[in-house]
């Protein structure tokens, strides 16, 4: 299609017809000839309706399931014989390519490993419930980024950089693509780490607000607690508050016509009937006892470990279904091992395996799962070294993520490491590459997708990352 | 040279030959409108519209256009902006009505020089320098230290404000005030906490490269120092020449010298390690040393820790007989058993009770850490300054040549070599920016009248602010600036003054008013034929809720995290959260990075992660929500109800209306909105009787009053 068809819009209302989850200024500036949105609220652009991407999109949405402290690629998708076979051993440099002579002691991995499906993905025993939707799965094992830490890696993983305030993946997406419903926010964030970067990693940076992704309740917190804030009157009912916004709004429509044009006042109109309208339509979404007890138990509501993030992720399909472009859910910080890393898996598999597991079969029931990519992984990996004597330190070097359903060759194992699982050795996948490849997914072209800021054009990849068509479809 | 300056020892240094063979900017660089000499020319004008030369040049254009400037703003409204304009609060009814009054010519100049000298102007203008100062009370980033001391050095920035310290003053202080000489411990002081500009910046603390973290510290700095004061993205010059405007490398690197050739970052134990931190320096005649011994406790703590363990066991030994397992202990820490315990001389007894004696002392000291002594955040001098080495492709451990340390050529004269060995550099870098003859100081007048401007008129004369390089935009009115730029040199770099002169123009106290000609042929309002109508600032709709409902505490404030632990915000299990309950202005609210009060966060409130000269402003459902269903907002509508309540309950409700409104709004309602507000109050308050509501009336008329704070006359100024 021609991306240049595009017209500038005369007033906001116009504009929210389109695209009523957020307005002021609307996605796509950078892609429809640079116009200098930043510097001109007041002319809004309006895409011919509603946003298309310029690529042929493979997914319209993504849900990214994030597990928080960074998940132990040898012990889950990545098995690595010579680990059980030298374990105890110091692991020298020169096998996996690093600087260092000694680099620890090499820990073997406690589970059992099988391959599964008809593709034969090589998963661990923790993961049962996962293992038989293994064909959904492309398993990327070279996955690799910077971050010794869990700030600095939070913050690549999110949004691309650490040392400079950058719009998040979701923040990035929404501007993108707009949003499908009106009455949601094009980028929700489920449960957000509150630290680690916290709010940035779903910020909207120097995009403009609406971008910013929406969060639910924080990590810390059961979702069946989580509210959004100020989503509800705690004093007025419906009713009351519906006269209250008349009054409002007709004093206000007094001032615009005093003002005659005014993009400001009109906006700020149009703000608090939006407002309203989501005060009806969030609670409705988020409620989960109208459910049917198929639905609730394919995810494991209601059953112990699984309650918290089988809500979260039900959560995630409602909001998909809806139209939200980009869903994020995340756990706990709690896959942090350092010590007894063993028990640890154990515990933290047996809470999210089958609330994955039921999300990607009720997405693929629905027809949701062929435009929906479903993304999984932590900030990092961890070491094949043992730290603590059960546990394992931090490992940004190489591990691994999986991509189900939109566009994504399922039953792909892509990437590998060497024998230890230290460095990639074959199709290393950056950061960056799979933020390019995300976008791509979407339609978007990650050297495209910019933003006028400061004087120079931004993008999510900077001036890195190249779109990995190999997992794709 | 730059000014003759005692502080400022002048060494010849000639620079290294490979440099000198290449100019590294020529003159058709300097060619660029803001790195020219100011000029100095003044537009014939035949009306007597204008007030001053301000309104000479904005005439001018407007006349060339074919355009009318707008009529007068009505007294309400033009009252209304000066005080949020010169302080962020609204006038009092009384004020409004005493303005209205006073039909002296000079009314409008007694208002403005009154409230030029409030306290309250510091707290709203100090506000936008702390927007570019990228101010925040944490780190931000990977691991968001709380800044304990970070309040100094707003409240710095305020009082600075206050006092009018010449600009040129208050940049040298904050960019070397730890060098100046002094008078007084309270002038050293005051000075220190003025360059903790160069240390609240964010830096990524942990897995850090030591040398990577000096080198992102300085780009951090160089960044804010160019953006902020320079209006140019020096930050694009790290890797490569910069690709639009004259800034070489090795001028980026130059800087960087400087920057890293001063300390921002210690060593200090917390959190239960050794961790590079914000460099904090005591304040006070004793300051060095209590700081020291604060952080020597921490650091031994562990090891009392231990020892108090270990007394622990040795009295079980003690109690038990257990003599070998005594002795092995004692033969590795002899002062695992107190001296008096160890003499076998006493009875049993007597030795426990020494020993127990022992370990309440033990645990007194780890039940008891000391106060946290006044500190501030301070940069000094690297022991040994030297020059930085250009890094290829920005990368830390890609040296390239080495630079002698200096300043950007394109605005710089005979700065080569002056630099005093010995020294980071940070005195002349101070001096330079400022300097009208041979540094930036042109330059640097230019950025600053240009956000004085783009404050009170609501646009700046070139509207990206902090861009006067070529990929920003050109002034609408290049030779207003320039005559501004001048003006503010001639006045001592008098920011006060300033603001007076603006303030008092005919462009400033044009009505709001549209007008389909004019909008036809400038739809932007770019040459200034109305006033721009502007939404007011987290801060001041904050303040001025308060202020109605009578709750606002004027008193300035000191730290407002000091019940913070070290994590500014939750992680693990922290759960203690920044506070915004307290009543005051909301300039001292904390501003944890990655954390802001809601209220900053969805009304558009600077990112503190970086220079913001210029807040976005949008439009989002979050700001109806927020507007719609915050507590405290409901909490504040209450009181101001409550408050006129008890103060003319007997005179009706058209008073009492009215007088909200006044108070609320600054004006009166037509007769139009009476109506409708007063029936609204009259059917809420049968609908509460109907739902059996206690106190109906107090209530209808508390909605009413959220209703009103609901309103775009309220969060608009005309």
């Amino acid at each position: 299609m021609n991306c240049n068809q595009f017209n500038y819009s005369t007033t906001r209302r116009d504009m929210l017809r389109a695209c009523a989850c957020g307005f002021g200024q609307v996605a796509l500036s950078a892609i429809t000839g640079r116009h200098a949105l930043a510097a001109a609220p007041n002319r809004a652009l309006k895409p011919s309706t509603p946003n298309i991407p310029h690529l042929n999109p493979r997914a319209k949405r993504i849900i990214f399931l994030f597990m928080w402290g960074g998940p132990s690629h040898v012990d889950l998708f990545d098995p690595k014989k010579h680990l059980n076979e030298n374990a105890g051993k110091q692991l020298s440099g020169k096998d996996v390519g690093s600087d260092r002579e000694k680099l620890g002691e090499i820990l073997g991995s406690p589970f059992q490993f099988a391959q599964h499906g008809e593709s034969g993905i090589w998963m661990s025993e923790l993961f049962p419930n996962l293992a038989r939707h293994a064909d959904k799965l492309c398993v990327v094992r070279s996955i690799h980024t910077e971050g010794q830490a869990h700030g600095e890696a939070l913050l690549r993983l999110h949004t691309g950089q650490a040392n400079l305030v950058r719009p998040s993946v979701g923040a990035w997406v929404s501007y993108g693509l707009g949003c499908e419903n009106e009455n949601l926010p094009a980028f929700i964030t489920i449960s957000p780490p509150r630290g680690h970067g916290g709010v940035q990693n779903y910020g909207n940076a120097f995009l403009p607000a609406l971008h910013q992704g929406t969060s639910i309740g924080s990590a810390e917190i059961p979702i069946s607690k989580a509210v959004i804030h100020n989503l509800v009157n705690s004093r007025l009912n419906a009713s009351l508050q519906r006269s209250q916004l008349d009054l409002i709004q007709s004093l206000n429509q007094k001032h615009l016509r005093n003002a005659k044009v005014d993009q400001g006042i009109e906006g700020l109109i149009d703000s608090y009937e939006l407002a309203f309208r989501m005060q009806s339509t969030m609670p409705q979404i988020m409620n989960l006892d109208n459910e049917p007890k198929k639905t609730l138990d394919l995810y494991g509501v209601g059953s112990e470990p699984t309650d918290n993030f089988a809500r979260q992720c039900l959560l995630a399909r409602k909001f998909a279904e809806r139209g939200v472009r980009y869903i994020q859910v995340s756990t706990d910080y709690t896959w942090d091992h350092h010590q007894k890393v063993k028990q640890g898996h154990i515990d933290e598999s047996a809470k999210v395996d089958q609330p994955i597991a039921g999300l990607l079969e009720d997405l693929d029931q629905r027809g949701l799962l062929e435009d929906t990519l479903v993304l999984w992984g932590g900030e990092f990996g961890r070491t094949p070294m043992v730290e603590n004597g059960d546990g394992r330190n931090h490992h940004p070097q190489a591990f691994t993520m999986w991509l189900a359903g939109g566009g994504v060759r399922g039953g792909l194992t892509y990437g590998t490491t060497d024998d230890f699982g230290y460095h990639p050795v074959e199709h290393p996948v950056h950061m960056h590459d799979l933020h390019a490849t995300l976008l791509y997914s979407l339609g978007l072209d990650h050297k495209q997708l910019t933003f006028r800021h400061a004087g120079r054009d931004f993008r999510l990849t900077d001036v890195y990352g190249e779109v990995v068509h190999d997992i794709l479809a | 040279m730059i000014k003759a300056n005692s502080e400022t020892p002048v060494k010849q240094n000639s620079p290294t030959p490979s440099l000198q063979q290449k100019p590294a900017t020529s003159d058709s660089d300097k060619d660029h409108w803001a790195f020219r000499p100011l000029l100095h020319r003044r537009p014939e004008i035949d009306s007597d519209w204008p007030r001053s030369p301000i309104d000479d040049f904005v005439l001018a254009r407007l006349q060339s256009a074919g355009i009318q400037p707008a009529q007068p703003a009505g007294d309400r409204n033009l009252i209304r902006r000066i005080y949020f304009q010169l302080t962020g609060l609204p006038p009092t009814p009384q004020q409004v009505n005493s303005f209205r009054e006073d039909d002296h010519p000079d009314a409008i100049q007694q208002v403005v020089d009154r409230l030029l000298n409030s306290p309250q102007f510091g707290e709203r203008w100090g506000r936008h320098w702390l927007d570019l100062a990228r101010y925040a009370d944490s780190n931000g980033l990977d691991e968001n230290f709380l800044f304990r001391e970070a309040w100094r050095y707003r409240n710095w920035v305020i009082d600075a404000f206050n006092g009018n310290i010449p600009f040129d003053r208050f940049m040298l202080e904050q960019i070397a005030g730890d060098l100046l000489p002094f008078e007084s411990m309270d002038q050293r002081d005051r000075q220190r906490i003025a360059a903790g500009f160069l240390v609240v910046g964010p830096k990524v603390l942990l897995g850090n490269n030591t040398n990577n973290q000096r080198m992102e510290i300085a780009d951090e700095q160089i960044d804010t120092i160019g953006r902020a004061v320079l209006g140019l993205t020096l930050g694009c010059a790290r890797c490569h020449d910069h690709k639009f405007d004259p800034i070489p490398t090795v001028d980026y690197y130059a800087l960087a010298g400087i920057l890293t050739s001063t300390q921002v970052m210690e060593q200090r134990y917390m959190l239960g390690q050794q961790r590079v931190m914000e460099q904090l320096i005591g304040l006070g005649p004793q300051g060095d040393e209590l700081d020291r011994s604060y952080e020597k406790y921490w650091t031994d703590l562990p090891q009392i820790k231990a020892s108090k363990k270990r007394a622990v066991s040795a009295l079980e030994f003690l109690k038990k007989g257990e003599t070998d397992a005594l002795t092995t202990l004692l033969e590795k820490n002899a002062d695992a058993l107190s001296e008096e315990a160890k003499d076998t001389e006493r009875s049993l007894e007597q030795r426990i009770e020494f020993q127990n004696a022992l370990i309440a002392r033990l645990e007194k000291i780890i039940a008891t850490p000391p106060v946290i002594p006044p500190r501030a955040m301070v940069p000094t001098d690297v022991d040994s300054p030297a020059d930085e080495s250009i890094r290829k492709a920005g990368q830390f451990d890609r040296k390239g040549e080495k630079v002698p340390r200096g300043f950007l050529k394109v605005v710089s004269h005979d700065t080569d070599g002056m630099i005093a060995e010995g020294t980071s550099g940070r005195l002349e870098l101070g001096h330079w920016l400022t300097d009208v003859e041979n540094g930036a100081g042109q330059l640097t007048a230019r950025v600053l009248v240009n956000r004085i401007w783009h404050h009170l008129i609501g646009r700046g004369l070139v509207k990206t602010v902090d861009n006067f390089g070529r990929m920003g935009e050109t002034p609408s009115h290049p030779g207003l600036l320039d005559y501004l730029a001048r003006e503010l040199i001639e006045s001592g770099w008098s920011i006060k003054s300033m603001v007076r002169r603006i303030v008092l123009t005919r462009t400033f106290t044009m009505a709001t008013m549209h007008d389909e000609t004019a909008h036809e042929i400038d739809p932007e309002n770019r040459l200034l034929w109305r006033a721009h109508r502007r939404r007011l600032d987290p801060e001041a709709l904050r303040d001025s809720m308060l202020a109605a409902a009578g709750k606002l505490d004027l008193a300035p404030m000191e730290s407002t995290v000091w019940y913070l632990g070290d994590q500014a915000t939750a992680v693990g299990n922290n759960k203690n959260r920044r506070r915004t309950d307290f009543p005051c202005r909301s300039v001292y609210l904390p501003v944890i990075r990655n954390d802001l009060p809601e209220l900053f966060q969805v009304f558009d409130f600077a990112n503190p992660h970086t220079t913001t000269g210029a807040r976005p402003r949008t439009t989002a459902a979050t700001q109806g929500l927020f507007i719609l269903n915050d507590e405290m907002i409901m909490d504040l509508a209450v009181a101001t109800a409550q408050r006129h309540w008890i103060t003319d309950g007997s005179d009706g409700n058209i008073f009492r209306l009215d007088r909200l409104f006044e108070l609320i709004l600054n004006n009166h309602p037509t007769e139009e909105e009476r109506a409708e507000l007063l029936s609204f109050i009259s059917n809420t308050e049968k609908r509460l009787i109907d739902e059996g509501d206690t106190d109906p009336t107090l209530r209808a008329w508390s909605i009413a009053c959220h209703a009103m704070f609901s309103l775009s006359r309220f969060q608009f100024l005309e």
